[in-house]
């Protein structure tokens, strides 16, 4: 028979927990990418070839990576990169990224840049994040909300 | 600074159309029950990224997506005392009549000063681009509204002062 008590802790147990069919995060393969190279990418910009710093920093945008430092330490880079590019060379840049399939990518970076604003810097992301609509489309807002590998 | 209110107010318009891609979801937990995600957070598969749009420090729109609803969180420009107790009176005026303005928030995120939550239903039964358009134009409106009572506030306190120094 129960007994009476006056406990009501059972109430607050999370029975669900156990359930099978629970959606569990991939722990996929733990990929070693340590992010862009930031030596190379600031030679790239110190000679003035700043859409290859970008192409650069993108194509080794930690996107898998599981350590937030590193993801922030590229984040970083990346900014410095996309603020040093003037609203001038921003269509020539955008073309090359759209060769190379980084567009998403690029857009993840804006978003991620409006979240640490800084003197001027979101003004400058804005006209980005515009020129990368122009190219992009609504799709590629929409892959940087649902893709899970976060920038 | 006009200069970036456009691109600014173009930026988020085409994050929430794209964030308010919405369908019918069922509480996964307690049958017949329909929440919405972004508010539970229940698994962790149906909330999507948050994104922040930003102008400055101070104006910045945070969009949080879910595969049910949206919650869209607006910090509004606040340049001083005066602007931040008309920022707050104004929004805590809205927010306690929250239902018939339907998609309003009964409570703002914090760091944000007014938010809304849309769900599937209210994309069912409004147009969607109608919905974008009012948090577009409220977010101007309410800029406007709050300068245009700081200046009527200021007038109001010279022509009282005016009136009681005129004794001396």
């Amino acid at each position: 028979m129960a007994k009476n008590t006056s406990s009501n802790a059972f109430r607050k147990i999370d029975v669900d927990q156990y359930n099978e069919d629970n959606f569990r995060e991939d722990d996929g393969v733990e990929s070693a990418a340590a992010g862009p190279d930031e030596s190379e990418i600031t030679t790239l910009l110190t000679q003035g070839k700043s859409v290859e710093a970008l192409l650069s920093a993108l194509q080794n945008a930690p996107l898998r990576c599981k350590n937030q430092n590193v993801k922030d330490h590229a984040l970083n880079i990346t900014l410095r990169v996309l603020l040093s590019i003037k609203s001038t060379q921003m269509d020539q840049a955008i073309d090359t990224l759209d060769q190379n399939d980084l567009i998403d990518v690029l857009m993840k970076y804006i978003y991620r840049g409006f979240e640490i604003p800084s003197e001027g810097s979101s003004g400058h992301l804005l006209q980005w994040h515009e020129k990368a609509f122009a190219k992009g489309g609504v799709g590629c807002i929409v892959r940087v909300l649902s893709d899970t590998n976060r920038a | 600074m006009a200069a970036t209110l456009k691109p600014y107010l173009t930026a988020v318009r085409h994050s929430l159309t794209a964030a308010m891609c919405l369908q019918d979801f069922p509480s996964q937990v307690v049958e017949r029950h329909n929440k919405p995600e972004v508010e539970i957070c229940s698994s962790k598969e149906l909330v999507l990224t948050p994104v922040v749009v930003s102008r400055n420090e101070r104006e910045k729109v945070l969009i949080e997506p879910s595969i049910n609803s949206v919650r869209v969180s607006i910090a509004v420009k606040q340049a001083d005392e005066i602007e931040r107790i008309l920022c707050h009176k104004f929004t805590r005026f809205m927010m306690r009549r929250a239902e018939s303005f339907v998609i309003l928030r009964r409570k703002p995120i914090e760091g944000y000063d007014i938010s809304f939550l849309i769900t599937n239903f209210h994309t069912e039964q409004m147009y969607k681009h109608k919905l974008v358009d009012f948090v577009i134009s409220f977010m101007e409106e309410i800029d406007k509204e709050i300068s245009e009572m700081k200046l009527a506030v200021n007038a109001r306190a010279r022509t009282c002062a005016e009136e009681f120094l005129k004794r001396f």
